[in-house]
């Protein structure tokens, strides 16, 4: 079933920034450039917004021909997309202006920052709204294309280092993946014998329970690893601290917050195919154990940090671990808990790069020893950084706090899937309630020691009220307000999206 | 055409699919920078002939456009970037292997065992035709893999990389007579722009570290 609005948004959806990309590379000043940049995004979140009530209303929205699927799954994703990349567009006016004051980027090249960003923004919608997996491989791909120069962006030899690694690794996984896609095509071309549809997520779950078990294995395993590098799993998270650390902020903060979401949502799109045909056991522990293994390994990273933009990429490599859990042990609350875990995470982490890149802009350094007593410095930023950081270590009242409860009640209650763990049985809990204490301190103590102390007398002090602490603002405050009050479509959103995850 | 029985068609197939696989050992034994390049080239050719093989055979007319398009930018296009990239150099040989050759032609050999030992259940749903097809496809993506950790300049892990993406290819070709026509597209469109950026990316390591060695590139550590 098709209405016109829905139409409408969705090709608005996908035209937004490929049309402000466009106009990007033709403008040449500077507050046009932001002008475009915002008003895409506005277009973006109205569509999104439109969207989401047309799913919450019918279920599930194709478009196009059947190219475009939208559902409740995806339109969490997209709210996600939506609500970061407005905080990033508010951020990115006072961050770049002040990056061209000082000369660290000419004039000239800004406009082609904004065209990657926009191209960058359009391939993770264009990745959430296929409905084929192919394209959606395509489009993933392509954000790692798009995104490579923008981490390289300040062309210093590290950010080359860190572009070069980025590209290299993440190239090499995502082919991983896509021969995971051949394979499921593979498998359905026996049941559909359709060429053109037999990769599309409205048929394959039609016939899922038809396919064969071995191929889908085979296939999971390798789109697992090849999305799991996106994602940033360990072991083959080694490019994400690089690439987060050299990455412009505005960058590193779509970076963590959105683009490691998408590439768990293409995870999550192929597991609900093969769960039907396969045990939910296999795929379940998968997840669940490269979950818990990209948890520990980032805690104990964390302890070893002195950098504090690295200190944050660990801790995202954290956090996915655990939202893979979620998704691991599965039933309600754990894909619940997992759901709402992408989404909190995606707002606390964008807000800490912020914070982080105002006080790189201030102090010039990435060394943690070398900042100190920001609460005098950045007053705004500061008190950003400590919500953000609290947020992270999963405090009250913080969503987090809610989300990690619910991930840690379905582990407690289910325990790992399959022979790995039977209900009651305690190790996993207990490894990840130690690995969560590591990381807590070791997180806590990194935040608090730049917030407090004496500040050196090289930096000057104060801050002045700009475009970019709106984002900060806004971000913090749906922190706080998530973990009390979930507004009821996005809650209605989370219930459904879970639904059609859960499995156990 | 009645010389071309389907059994013909079938070891012609192969023949194609194991030239790939020859010429990925070839690029795993060589040293000189350019003549990865032409290897390359020639992997390309032989998997668009086998692409139009497919085609032929079946009937599959969307193939053909594949072939056509694998031509220009795998055989043409990707070639010439990487040659004109090299000529910037001033290093045309790998001269420091993390694995010698020989050793690493051994690897390479475990490797093609081990993916026919992989594709071994899942052998028997394929189309007569292309049935060993498929364990061809995985063992290149695997070969390509291991040159990327095995060689240390940018250029040779880019060709590593586009080698594992031939092989992908080859998968869906012979195992699916080629992915729905969009997807080809778009990955095609994919692999050149990687290509175009690792060129790009070739002249800028040159100018800031003086050198495409990626073992160089090691400012960023723990």
């Amino acid at each position: 079933m098709m209405q016109e609005p829905t139409t409408v948004a969705v090709s608005l959806l996908l035209l937004a920034p490929l049309m402000a990309g466009g106009l990007s590379l033709l403008i040449h000043t500077s507050s046009w450039l932001h002008l475009v940049n915002l008003a895409s995004m506005g277009l973006l979140v109205m569509a999104d917004v439109q969207i989401a009530r047309t799913v919450l209303a019918h279920g599930s929205v194709t478009a196009f021909g059947e190219m475009i699927y939208v559902d409740a799954l995806s339109s969490v994703i997209l709210f996600i997309i939506a609500t970061v990349g407005l905080a990033c567009s508010l951020y990115m006016r006072s961050y770049m202006d002040e990056q061209v004051a000082r000369g660290v980027i000419a004039p000239t090249r800004l406009n082609l920052f904004f065209f990657l960003f926009h191209m960058f923004l359009l391939a993770m919608v264009a990745a959430t709204v296929a409905n084929s997996l192919g394209v959606q491989w395509v489009a993933i791909e392509a954000t790692t294309l798009a995104t490579t120069f923008l981490i390289a962006f300040w062309r210093r030899r590290e950010s080359l280092e860190a572009g070069w690694k980025y590209l290299i690794l993440c190239s090499v996984g995502i082919s991983l993946a896509l021969f995971g896609v051949v394979l499921m095509y593979y498998s359905s071309l026996h049941i559909l014998g359709d060429v053109s549809s037999a990769l599309n997520i409205t048929h394959l779950q039609q016939i899922a329970a038809q396919l064969d078990p071995h191929i889908l294995k085979l296939a999971f395993v390798f789109i697992f690893v090849g999305y799991g590098t996106k994602v940033g799993l360990a072991p083959m998270h080694s490019w994400l601290p690089d690439a987060y650390t050299e990455a412009p902020a505005p960058v590193a903060a779509m970076l963590a917050g959105v683009l490691e979401t998408v590439a768990v949502y293409a995870i999550l799109r192929s597991r609900s195919i093969v769960d039907q045909a396969v045990s939910p056991e296999f795929s379940g522990n998968l997840l669940a154990l490269f979950g818990l293994g990209s948890f520990a390994i980032a805690a104990l990273f964390m302890l070893l940090q002195h950098n504090y933009k690295r200190l944050l990429a660990y801790s995202s490599i954290e956090h996915m671990g655990l939202a893979m859990v979620g998704f691991g042990v599965g039933g309600a609350i754990g894909v619940f808990g997992g759901l709402f875990h992408l989404v909190n995470h995606a707002f606390a982490k964008s807000l800490a790069f912020f914070a982080a890149g105002n006080i790189h802009r201030r102090y010039n350094t990435v060394e943690i020893d070398q900042v100190r007593g920001l609460a005098t410095v950045l007053p705004g930023s500061a008190l950003a950084l400590m919500v953000a950081g609290l947020a992270l270590a999963a405090l009250p009242p913080f969503a987090l706090f809610a989300s990690e409860i619910q991930i840690m009640t379905a582990l407690g209650t289910s325990g790992l899937p399959g022979a790995w763990g039977h209900p009651g049985v305690g190790g996993p809990i207990v490894l990840m309630l130690l690995c969560n204490l590591i990381a807590f301190a070791g997180f806590l103590s990194r935040i608090t020691g730049m917030v407090w102390g004496s500040a050196p007398h090289t930096v000057s002090h104060g801050e002045t009220w700009s475009g970019g602490h709106l984002s900060l603002l806004f971000l913090g405050l749906l922190l706080a307000g998530l973990c009390w009050v979930l507004p009821m479509p996005l809650r209605q959103l989370l219930e459904t999206a879970a639904t059609l995850l859960a499995n156990r | 055409m009645s010389w071309l029985t389907p059994h013909i068609g079938s070891q012609l197939v192969d023949l194609g699919s194991a030239m790939l696989l020859l010429t990925c050992f070839a690029i795993v034994a060589q040293r000189r920078l350019s003549a990865c390049v032409d290897l390359f080239a020639w992997q390309s050719l032989f998997l668009a002939m086998t692409a139009g093989l497919v085609a032929f055979l079946t009937g599959t007319r969307h193939i053909y456009l594949a072939a056509v398009l694998t031509v220009v930018v795998k055989v043409v296009v990707i070639p010439h970037v990487l040659r004109r990239a090299i000529e910037r150099l001033n290093v045309t040989r790998e001269l420091v292997m993390n694995i010698n050759v020989p050793a690493s032609l051994l690897i390479c050999g475990a490797l093609v065992m081990i993916a026919f030992f992989i594709t071994q259940p899942i052998m028997s749903f394929g189309h007569l035709l292309t049935r060993d097809s498929l364990a061809i496809a995985l063992a290149i993506v695997l070969i390509g893999f291991f040159t990327m950790i095995a060689r240390q300049k940018a250029v040779t892990q880019m060709i590593a990389f586009l080698v594992m993406e031939n092989g992908l290819f080859l998968g869906a070709t012979s195992a699916t007579y080629g992915m729905p026509l969009i997807v080809e597209l778009g990955v095609l469109f994919d692999v050149l722009v990687a290509a175009l950026i690792a060129g790009i990316y070739t002249n800028r390591l040159q100018d800031a570290f003086d050198s495409v060695d990626t073992s160089r590139l090691s400012e960023l550590k723990e």
